[in-house]
């Protein structure tokens, strides 16, 4: 134990100290530098499970407070005013979930699995995207799009496997009965457990700035009490921090303000969160698996894309803004693992099936995705005045 | 190069320019929106036109020629309806106010024109640092020497207009005390402050040519002073006064204005003479710090009576005027606010932060305050 904790420590300096070096030397953004020691660190065969207690919950925490955060930047008043921005949003989760059922299809997968797959190529990371975003200071339509097409197809992703988990256990004749009551309880506890979190937030809002420390250290310790209640009562780690967010954003029109990522602590559990994220990956991932997960990443980016592009100007931007968008729809890093884990947990069976193509996915797109979507944004001259 | 000529326009015409606030609906910082904006704007039919202004964050709008106040005002809420509405689309805010009150001016990015990136590379910082919004009132002047003269005789009333409109209590997240701290930003620039004393087109074409032959000015747009001739236009162009926040205040402070330069061009209570600018920069200053409170001193009697009072005293003399200009409604406005019926601007600003501490949530209210 002292020799996986001093390992894991020299993994996490290492990823600080090359994060640093890349975004000053190299203009590169951190998380791309988090990925890659991760995936070097899996490739070399750290062997990271996503089952580990110890390592689940830390992960839990850094996506719960990232979700949290992209679900109080949605703004439905928007989606409101510009229907085709919400258009947009469906339409570009409806082909790239069908793009890669076809492909998966084609690669022979089990039908259960060509399901999952579909629905976890729909989200794109808001964990990379809001660290990003953050890290440049990054502003302006194709930035503000990206993060609110995230979180939707991240809500979509989230809802649709839930609904994909229950549906195969209800069409089970052995298992329906007894598992509708607990499945229902599931999704009905995350939205009150979610809405709950968002309204304490809004009364702790409306009494402190959020911008001081105790008020952000009150703000973490009630999400990550949220998130063990619902790791205790068995609901989606995913969906209540992003209702809590949504519902402290939507509740009234006021501005909420806290430091990004919640400071230190959670820029410090986020690093963790992409170190093993990439470490997840591990050498004993098959050609196949590779192949498949590279045949999805195109047509989920070419589906994405053509989408966004299709519907830019009704929504509002311009058609090489549209294309920009379509390009930085890429990342799935830590929310696509833990879709592929929950629905692993729920059948281990299609799990093992499940597993390997979702990994090779992250190993192949989450160095890039920061990347590109850095270059993209200065392209759009939408970074900040440092970045 | 020499000044154009000075186009002829009818007299006691109006046209008014808003530099207005882009702000984001999440913490209603300033935002980068003002391309999008303009792309979506270009698209609807609209008599005011939208241009771009120096940062990103800033958009223009200026009515067309007008003729009374009414007709102002209507422009005014037209292109404000369709400028909010194109903001909503784009998740952004459209807002009033002579500064925004707690942006960072280092991460504002130079809109990219020509124009603007010649400013921004010799002003370095400044260029930056000038993301603060003003109105701007032309008034339409039958001759070159009379737009002259009217400049000059407006000066004395000019800490009137600026109490009028004060909107720019807070800066850079911090209560200045001023009611219009945005004019201390403008002061920084070398060719700001107030138009040389001469009273004649031809003296003026003289003074231009000598500035143009030491390089340091090429075209009017070089000046940045409280009023100048617009001879484009031929209009001169009252600038001192922040952008208020809302448009039914400013279509108010611009119809004041029309009256003022009825009354003085055609009655000429008094001649306009270099000695009025003794006590300019203490009455511009009172007016900035202290607002309609502040002290005004008359140049030619040395009598000390508040903003408030002299404005009083103004409203007056204006009745007949206002009734020949429809400028009733306007004047009725600048009434109200003297008679503290309806509170200025900055006072407003200070009354909703006071009430909130927290200058975000005052930011949005500013936006409902502009939008209704």
């Amino acid at each position: 134990m002292p020799d996986s904790m001093l390992f894991a420590s020299l993994a996490i300096a290492c990823a600080a100290a090359l994060g640093e070096l890349s975004w000053r030397f190299l203009g590169w953004p951190r998380p791309a530098a988090y990925a890659g020691v991760g995936l070097a660190l899996g490739l070399a065969g750290a062997d990271v499970a996503g089952t580990t207690p110890a390592l689940r919950l830390a992960l839990d925490g850094a996506l719960a407070l990232l979700l949290f955060e992209s679900g109080a930047r949605l703004n439905l008043r928007w989606l409101r005013r510009n229907p085709w921005l919400l258009a947009t949003s469906l339409a570009e989760a409806a082909a790239s979930a069908t793009a890669v059922f076809l492909v998966a299809h084609a690669f022979g997968m089990a039908t259960e699995v060509v399901a999952a797959l579909a629905i976890i190529a729909m989200s794109v990371s808001p964990a990379v995207i809001q660290r990003v975003i953050g890290e440049c200071r990054a502003a302006g339509q194709v930035a503000e799009r990206l993060r609110t097409l995230s979180t939707l197809n991240t809500l979509y992703a989230v809802l649709a496997m839930q609904c994909l988990v229950a549906g195969l256990l209800l069409f089970d004749p052995q298992t329906w009965q007894a598992t509708w009551p607990p499945l229902l309880f599931s999704f009905c506890a995350s939205l009150l457990l979610g809405t709950t979190l968002g309204s304490a937030l809004v009364a702790i809002a409306r009494r402190m700035d959020l911008r001081s420390d105790s008020a952000v250290v009150l703000l973490l310790c009630f999400i990550l009490c949220a998130l063990l209640v619902a790791r205790m009562l068995q609901l989606s780690t995913l969906l209540v921090p992003l209702i809590a967010g949504l519902w402290l954003r939507n509740r009234s029109d006021r501005p909420w303000i806290w430091p990004h990522q919640f400071g230190s602590a959670g820029a410090a559990l986020t690093l963790v969160m992409f170190v093993a994220t990439g470490a997840s990956v591990s050498l004993q991932i098959g050609p196949a698996a590779i192949a498949l997960a590279a045949a999805m990443l195109i047509s989920r980016a070419l589906a994405k894309s053509a989408a966004v592009a299709a519907l830019a100007r009704p929504s509002g931007i311009a058609s090489n803004q549209g294309l920009a968008l379509g390009a930085t729809l890429l990342p799935m890093s830590a929310t696509a693992w833990v879709l592929a884990l929950d629905f692993s947990a729920a059948h281990p069976t299609a799990g093992l099936q499940l597993l390997p193509p979702v990994l090779a996915a992250i190993a192949l797109i989450d160095v890039v995705a920061p990347i590109v979507m850095f270059h993209v944004l200065r392209r759009m001259g939408e970074l900040g005045g440092e970045a | 190069m020499s000044i154009e000529s000075f186009a002829r326009s009818d007299a006691f015409t109006l046209g008014i320019e808003l530099e207005l606030q882009i702000v984001n609906r999440h913490d209603y910082d300033l935002a980068p929106g003002s391309a999008d904006l303009l792309r979506l704007i270009g698209l609807r039919t609209l008599r005011a036109d939208v241009k771009p202004e120096i940062t990103s964050s800033m958009i223009e709008l200026s009515t067309g020629i007008c003729h009374d106040h009414a007709e102002c005002l209507s422009q005014l809420i037209e292109v404000r309806d369709a400028l909010v509405d194109c903001a909503a689309r784009q998740n952004l805010r459209i807002c009033g106010g002579g500064t925004h009150a707690f942006q960072d001016w280092s991460h504002r990015r130079i809109f990219d024109t020509p124009r603007f990136n010649q400013v921004s590379q010799l002003y370095g910082y400044l260029s930056k640092q000038f993301t603060v919004f003003g109105q701007h009132v032309h008034v339409g002047c039958s001759s070159p020497d009379d737009a002259l003269w009217l400049l000059h005789a407006l000066s004395r009333f000019m800490p009137l207009a600026i109490a009028l409109s004060a909107s720019s209590p807070f800066v850079q997240g911090a209560d200045t005390g001023f009611h219009s701290a945005r004019l201390n930003t403008v002061a920084a620039f070398p060719l700001s402050g107030r138009a040389p004393f001469v009273l004649t087109w031809s003296e003026f074409e003289r003074y231009f040519d000598k500035m143009t032959r030491t390089g340091v000015v090429e075209s009017m747009k070089d000046f940045y002073w409280d009023i100048r001739p617009k001879p484009e236009f031929g209009t001169i162009e009252v600038r001192v006064m922040d952008t208020p926040l809302s448009v039914s205040r400013a279509a108010d402070i611009a119809a004041y204005l029309q009256c003022l330069a009825r009354w003085l061009l055609l009655e000429r209570p008094f001649q306009p003479d270099e000695d009025d600018y003794l006590v300019y920069s203490f009455n511009r200053f009172q007016a900035c710090r202290f607002g309609l409170d502040g002290v005004h001193v008359d140049p030619q009697s040395a009598a000390r009576v508040s903003i408030r009072e002299r404005i009083a005293a103004t409203l007056e003399r204006l009745e007949p005027h206002a009734r020949a200009l429809g400028a009733e409604p306007g004047l009725a406005g600048i009434l109200r606010v003297i008679r503290n019926e309806e509170p200025s601007d900055a006072c407003w600003l200070r009354e909703q932060q006071h009430a909130e501490r927290f200058l975000p949530e005052v930011v949005r209210r500013q936006c409902l305050l502009f939008e209704t």
